[in-house]
């Protein structure tokens, strides 16, 4: 390829962002979603704020129950993982894996009388957070799928970077009201460049979470293949104990609970339990991370069967754990106060934002002249556009909205939940195949817009105390309430924009081409017959 | 105390890019309707600078030195997001603004300062 370096960054920079732009949005859009996702999860278990919270003077027995229930559900189970009540979910969380293949056990008890608990069926926010990671593929597909489009994405940001000229002097420019090309190539550098550390950031921690997952080689040329010994030493786990397979009777769990709390000033987040009934049974107590950047949880672990403590695992790590234990922190940010919670919020969606404006520009910068006809490409860049932008916050308001509406005892009710988003989806991503390109932006807006509206009314006539029908009641449900309403608003502001653009004058004399944005028209700098192969997009 | 330094280096950051902004032609036509002078152009320029620099000293000192960048990265970051809205849709906002982003820096500043 003959061209400047520029230029074949520019190609680069052009096409890598289109290849993987969708699954990407849609990455961004859930993983920023996933910063409020103990939030989500709460609002979408409304039970739960009828549940009084356990004190910690009586985890002990709490614990005791979860184990008594596993001892009769899961005797056969080779670990046990109990989620201990925590202030946004007040119930016992327990999970059970019998052997490959088979599915997991996983029921929510009441933490005090370790009866089933009577909430909804349902994944709530882990079901976006996971997406965020494994698109709802099986794991290790999903996986692989996320950790190329990110590295691509990696790509895509530095090409992105040598490509923008003035990356300085147009460091603030964002002209809303001049040629579309224009205006979109600026709302794109713009969210580009003004979060820049935070996307860089974002997509460089966001491959290495998952390093080891992505490259074990060296973990397995390293260990010989034992690859539980690695995370042992890089302080992600206790040391792991074979069985002896010898039967011994578990000692009580309360005693190791008591003394776990006494020893730190975190919460206990999770108790987990290998090999139960053997005699070498260990019970690991997983506290809350402390407040830090780094991602690390303290750790116990205890002899299942004499109580004694065996390990104590907290901080002290070397140099590259605690690297990459600061990378994993700082993409999940849950060190971020409310605030600072916010303003990674923020960057998220200006993330979400660079995704949309980059593969609209992708479009419009092919747009036929005018008498020609679209070519196959751009009609299905156009339709997968709409499909993405408006289609995925439509199949996530549904995903809501299904919470709310489908019947409390109808079973596999949080398949239903799932199934409801990805029928959304589709439909939202089909339909605009058929529809002019202004209209299925125009359609495909309104309708986020209206099932935010339908969020909150069914919130409102579903939960009898919601805050907003009586005074009372938790404040969580009144501002999930709250940003729908706003996002609500900010799509039926885009759906009016979109409906009442006109094209530049020169364009509309020529007679009516639906699509919202025509030709590069005038813009000093350019004149309007020129293709728009130099600047990106 | 987090969100006094929050506070604090959300003023700072606007200021701090409010000021680098106009010292830009483009932007400062924009906003007085005429280029600037060189010096006033220096003077911005410089204070923009000083301005981010305290903005990251007043985050690592009350945050530590960990959570201090990146709470000013964040900070720096909402700041531009809001002076770019402001500068596209009311220009003329952009000096008073800045100037009230000072003093509102200012305020939980001198109380993190008192308290120190």
């Amino acid at each position: 390829m003959k061209a400047s370096f520029r230029q074949s960054m520019a190609w680069l920079h052009t096409w890598s962002g289109l290849i993987v732009g969708w699954v990407l949005f849609a990455i961004f859009v859930t993983g920023t979603a996933s910063y409020y996702r103990p939030d989500i999860s709460r609002w979408m278990r409304p039970e739960f704020t009828q549940v009084e919270p356990v004190d910690a003077a009586a985890l002990g027995a709490t614990a005791e129950r979860a184990v008594a229930h596993l001892g009769q559900h899961a005797a056969k189970a080779r670990t046990w993982f109990i989620g201990l009540p925590q202030a946004d979910k007040p119930v016992l969380d327990l999970f059970w894996r019998t052997r490959p293949g088979e599915p997991p056990g996983h029921v929510l008890l009441d933490p005090r009388t370790g009866a089933e608990a009577a909430v909804r069926d349902t994944q709530g926010g882990d079901f976006l957070y996971r997406f965020h990671f494994e698109l709802h593929m099986p794991p290790l597909w999903g996986r692989w799928v996320v950790g190329l489009c990110a590295m691509i994405m990696l790509v895509a940001l530095i090409s992105g970077i040598v490509t923008h000229k003035r990356i300085f002097a147009d460091f603030f420019t964002f002209r809303r009201d001049k040629a579309p090309r224009r205006s979109w190539l600026d709302a794109h550098n713009v969210t580009g460049v003004l979060a820049l550390p935070f996307h860089l950031m974002i997509t460089y921690t966001g491959i290495v979470t998952l390093a080891t997952f992505y490259m074990p080689w060296g973990v397995t040329a390293a260990y010989k293949g034992n690859a539980q010994a690695f995370f042992s030493e890089a302080s992600w786990i206790t040391t792991p104990r074979p069985p002896a397979n010898r039967p011994a009777a578990l000692a009580p769990v309360g005693p190791m609970v008591e003394r776990a709390l006494a020893s730190r000033p975190e919460p206990l987040e999770r108790l987990m339990i290998v090999n139960p009934g053997d005699a070498n049974a260990t019970v690991v107590a997983v506290f809350e991370e402390p407040h830090g950047l780094s991602h690390e949880h303290p750790q116990i672990a205890f002899d299942g069967v004499s109580g004694e403590i065996l390990e104590v695992r907290d901080g002290g790590l070397k140099p590259a754990a605690k690297t990459f234990t600061v990378m994993t922190g700082l993409h999940e940010g849950h060190f971020a106060g409310l605030l600072l919670r916010l303003l990674f919020f923020l960057c998220g969606l200006m993330g979400c934002a660079m995704v949309a404006t980059g593969v609209v520009l992708w479009s419009l910068a092919r747009l036929p002249k005018a008498g020609e006809r679209p070519f196959l490409g751009l009609r299905l860049v156009q339709a997968l556009n709409v499909g993405s932008i408006a289609g995925l916050p439509a199949a996530v308001a549904v995903y809501f909205l299904a919470n709310r509406l489908l019947p409390l005892d109808l079973a596999g009710r949080e398949q239903w939940e799932i199934r409801a988003f990805f029928g959304a989806w589709i439909v939202a991503a089909l339909v605009p195949l058929a529809r002019p390109q202004r209209r299925a932006w125009c359609e495909g807006l309104a309708a986020v817009s209206v099932l935010c509206l339908a969020v909150v009314a069914a919130d409102l006539l579903t939960i009898p105390d919601h805050p907003l029908r009586l005074g009372g009641g938790d404040p969580l449900f009144a501002w999930f309430d709250a940003a729908m309403l706003l996002l609500a608003a900010l799509f039926a502001l885009a759906a009016r924009k979109m409906l009442r653009y006109e094209a530049p004058k020169r364009d509309r004399a020529r007679g009516a081409k639906p699509a919202p944005v025509t030709a590069p028209a005038a813009s000093p700098a350019r004149p309007p017959a020129r293709r728009p192969e130099p600047t990106h997009a | 105390m987090t969100p006094l330094v929050l506070a604090a280096n959300l003023g700072l950051s606007f200021a701090a890019l409010a000021a680098l902004c106009l010292s830009l032609n483009r932007h400062h036509a924009e906003v007085f309707d005429r280029k600037a002078e060189r010096a006033a152009v220096l003077r911005l320029r410089a204070f923009g600078w000083a301005a981010i620099t305290l903005s990251l000293f007043v985050a690592g000192l009350w945050e530590g030195w960990a959570f201090g960048p990146v709470q000013w990265i964040g900070a720096l970051t909402g700041a531009a997001l809001g002076l770019v809205l402001l500068l596209s849709y009311r220009p003329r906002y952009v000096a008073p603004a800045a100037l009230a982003a000072l003093v509102a820096a200012a305020l939980p500043l001198s109380i993190l300062a008192v308290s120190a």
